[in-house]
């Protein structure tokens, strides 16, 4: 796999299925800006991972089944923060994950505004300038949720659960050293991984939110990005292929009464 | 950032490249239909041109084959591939032209201040505040 396309899946597979998420509050957010918010967010995310499959199509000769509908559920790369089901009603659990996540993004697309690959290059300002908005709303849920002492706890046990994944966003496949050799992005997961650490842990810790120790964090057994991932993935790919296979592709469409 | 337990969204405006929003003025002959017919395309939300609201970055017409760069003003946008399919119907009808592509770029990014004058009068009459 050339460096390119092995970047190219890790970014569109992490939007893809964090937007999957997303969705799933729609008309149960705890507030009418907030649900409406988060379906801007989502389809922002849809589209961005839209835009880095379409270049898989354009630059490496996929197609739209092969990348999304009929692509082995082992065969996505995308970290197992963005995969795990939420937790029933946990509003706290979203709005960390995704400030988590945000935070990395905007970390992983400056490494790549000065690609050496200049479709990616290309890309990057119109996603940079959309993501602006997902942490002004990450963080301004996150200021309100650490306000009081049970919202914090919240928050808290968020981190807590989610901290450990959060960290397999800067786990290296195979292909890191070709990545970072060829300037496809610009700056090593190790580094950036530690860009994101001096970031999120003095944010959090702020806002009196305790971080567990990066170094002592137990990393879960599925890293994602090596194709493993935990069981609420599998549920989830299930769900969002389903009425792809409902639909019958590999059935030629009859007009009634032929073949009859 | 504020953490005031109202919080809003701050829209900046953003910066216009030079040689953008780009109207087809100037152009000749084949091109020339071209951009006149692009100028028919609408927006699937509102009622304004896609080349007033500057999503057309160029045309250029080789042989019989036109080709069409063009931008969405986001990249979630649904209409895409109902907008491109516009897009590549319109440029056929230019005379001579047998053959039309189209190809979505998100270079230079588009912003609100990529709109054209007219475009903007015509939001306005929509009801937007541009």
């Amino acid at each position: 796999m050339e460096p390119a396309e092995a970047e190219l899946f890790r970014l569109a597979d992490d939007e893809l299925v964090l937007a999957e998420r997303y969705t799933e509050w729609q008309i149960f957010a705890p507030t009418p800006e907030s649900d409406l918010a988060l379906a801007n967010i989502a389809q922002d995310e849809f589209g961005h991972a839209r835009l880095w499959y379409d270049l898989l199509e354009d630059e490496f000769g996929y197609d739209e089944a092969d990348l999304v509908w009929e692509r082995d559920p082992d065969d996505f790369v995308h970290s197992t923060l963005v995969e795990l089901e939420t937790p029933e009603g946990d509003w706290a659990d979203t709005v960390v994950r995704g400030y988590l996540y945000d935070v990395a993004e905007r970390l992983r697309l400056e490494a790549l505004e000065d690609s050496s690959y200049a479709a990616i290059a290309d890309r990057v300002a119109k996603v940079q300038g959309e993501e602006e908005y997902h942490r002004e709303h990450a963080q301004s849920w996150l200021d309100r949720l650490t306000a009081s002492d049970e919202s914090r706890e919240r928050v808290q046990a968020a981190v807590d659960r989610l901290f450990p994944h959060a960290l397999t966003l800067f786990v290296p496949t195979e292909h890191e050293h070709d990545i970072v050799e060829a300037g496809v992005r610009t700056r090593s997961l190790a580094e950036l991984r530690e860009d994101w650490l001096d970031e999120v842990v003095p944010a959090l810790e702020s806002l009196d939110v305790e971080v567990p120790e990066p170094g002592a964090v137990v990393r879960p057994e599925p890293l994602g990005r090596d194709g493993s991932h935990t069981d609420d993935w599998f549920a989830l790919h299930e769900e969002f292929t389903a009425t792809y296979h409902e639909l019958g592709f590999d059935e030629p469409a009859e007009l009634r009464g032929e073949n009859a | 950032m504020s953490s005031d337990a109202c919080s809003y969204t701050d829209y900046e405006d953003g910066e216009v490249p030079e040689g953008f929003p780009r109207t087809g003025e100037g152009a000749t002959g084949a091109e020339a239909e071209v951009w006149d017919a692009l100028c028919e395309v609408e927006d699937p939300e509102m009622p304004v041109s896609i080349v007033d609201l500057g999503l057309v970055y160029d045309v250029t017409v080789a042989g019989d084959e036109a080709e069409v760069e063009m931008t969405l003003t986001y990249t979630g946008c649904p209409a895409k591939d109902m907008l491109q399919n516009d897009v590549r119907c319109a440029a056929l009808t230019a005379s001579g032209v047998r053959d039309a592509s189209v190809s979505i770029q998100y270079s230079p990014p588009w912003s609100v201040e990529m709109v054209t004058e007219d475009g903007r009068e015509q939001l306005r009459e929509f009801g937007l505040s541009v």
